[in-house]
């Protein structure tokens, strides 16, 4: 049962679009798992789309109508058609279409932009491996300010003790791990601030698996750094 | 449901049925001054008219080719509109953020997932008792006119110039929790669910 989530200003900033992409990234992922939230972003969402609607209104070009419909009839088949029937046309524009990959069942319940990433399995994901039950995969969301990464520990190992050098959110996919505060399970949303120093431990009976994006001066980034930095 | 909104979901669903030419164009005109001041007012004037122009282009394109995936049962019309709006001006922002790093640094890559994957579309569609719904976006309605200055100016920032918690902040020279305790004293009034 999800016990952590994010707190009312990442909502609202999610529903308003405001929100860095890797964090939310990080909301979207426990929307997957937490209907309470996706009933509160609706909510927020509905708030969003009246103060949209009571805005005083700004006149468009006058062509822009006709630059609209010329955009379109340039376009081939639309949504109202059959899903089928799109491919077929944009094959017949010449378009490649990729065939979805083959998503093994591991993968099938994860949140969708994560499914995607993963390409349809994690094991064709690159993945740097710090000691024994610990790996992360970083993904380029091309931001500069923060680092992204897929964490996968092991059943019973441990992430290396580290200490953040900015806020970090973590949400947990899968499994379930432990650190010296509480139990947390899938779908937890969990914020930590710059300073903390904690060693998570994944539950004996499932791999875990994270996503975390870490806000933090560029040197303390990297895992290997993070994980020097005590020792200086 | 209100009259105006019924109108413009069976709009909407003529569109998606017909193709008709007619009822979208009813919708652009009353949607496209909107998407226009909202596409303005992110990040200042400063833009300029082509984005806010392609942002109106780019929403009422995605308006008539998703049409079909508008729920009437399920969503409100202007809402989904509003969240068109919404993933339009974030992809809109986020290739012009690639556009200049890519320049910095030449160094091409593509993006692992795109703004709908995140910003997920039928995030609405959860609000199980229709009715209720309803209830609630009349009196969400009559409750946003009745909000102090102060509350409504702030979600005004948050929602239509695009700035978060933080910035608003920042801006307004108020202390973080100032802005956050601001905001969920506007959301209880609301009456909204939210309350953390
Ligand atoms: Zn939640």
């Amino acid at each position: 049962m999800t016990k952590y989530h994010p707190d009312t200003r990442f909502l609202t900033d999610y529903s308003a679009g405001s929100l860095p992409e890797s964090q939310a990234l990080c909301v979207a992922a426990h929307l997957h798992y937490c209907p309470a939230c996706r009933t509160k972003v609706s909510e927020l969402t509905q708030v969003g789309s009246e103060i949209f609607l009571s805005q005083e209104r700004e006149e468009v070009s006058e062509d822009c109508f006709d630059r609209i419909m010329a955009k379109l009839s340039d376009l081939p088949a639309t949504d109202t058609q059959s899903e089928s029937s799109t491919s077929a046309s944009l094959a017949a524009t010449g378009q490649v279409i990729e065939p979805e990959p083959a998503k093994d069942k591991y993968v099938n319940d994860l949140p969708r932009a994560i499914q995607k990433l993963t390409g349809g399995s994690i094991e064709k994901m690159r993945w740097r491996k710090i000691g024994k039950s610990f790996r992360y995969s970083d993904i380029n969301m091309g931001d500069d300010k923060r680092e992204t990464s897929l964490l996968h520990i092991k059943a019973g190992g441990n992430v290396p003790k580290h200490q953040h050098g900015g806020d970090e959110i973590t949400v947990i996919l899968k499994g379930s791990f432990s650190d010296q505060e509480d139990h947390y399970h899938v779908g937890d949303y969990i914020v930590r601030t710059s300073g903390e120093m904690h060693t998570p431990v994944a539950s004996q009976d499932e791999d875990c698996l994270c996503l975390a994006t870490l806000d933090a001066p560029i040197v303390m980034n990297n895992w290997f750094y993070r994980l020097l930095a005590p020792l200086f | 449901m209100n009259e105006a909104a019924a109108k413009w979901s069976s709009l909407l669903e003529k569109v998606a049925l017909h193709s008709d030419r007619n009822a979208f164009q009813q919708l652009f005109v009353h949607f496209s001054p909107l998407i226009k001041a909202f596409a303005n007012k992110q990040a200042g004037a400063s833009r300029g008219e082509n984005f806010s122009e392609e942002i109106v282009q780019e929403t009422m394109i995605k308006v008539w080719q998703k049409a079909a995936s508008f729920n009437i049962e399920k969503a409100n019309a202007s809402t989904w509109i509003f969240t068109i709006a919404r993933n339009t001006r974030i992809d809109l922002l986020r290739k012009n953020a690639r556009h200049f790093q890519n320049k910095a640094t030449s160094d091409q890559y593509e993006d692992a997932f795109d703004v709908d994957d995140i910003w997920v579309e039928n995030e609405n569609e959860d609000v199980f008792n229709q009715l209720a719904k309803q209830r609630n976006s009349e009196m969400l309605h009559e409750s946003m006119k009745a909000l102090p200055e102060e509350q409504s100016l702030i979600l005004r920032k948050v929602y239509l110039e695009d700035k978060s918690h933080s910035e608003i902040a920042e801006e307004l020279e108020l202390p973080l929790g100032t802005v956050k305790s601001r905001v969920r004293l506007a959301l209880n009034k609301l009456s909204l669910s939210v309350d953390r």
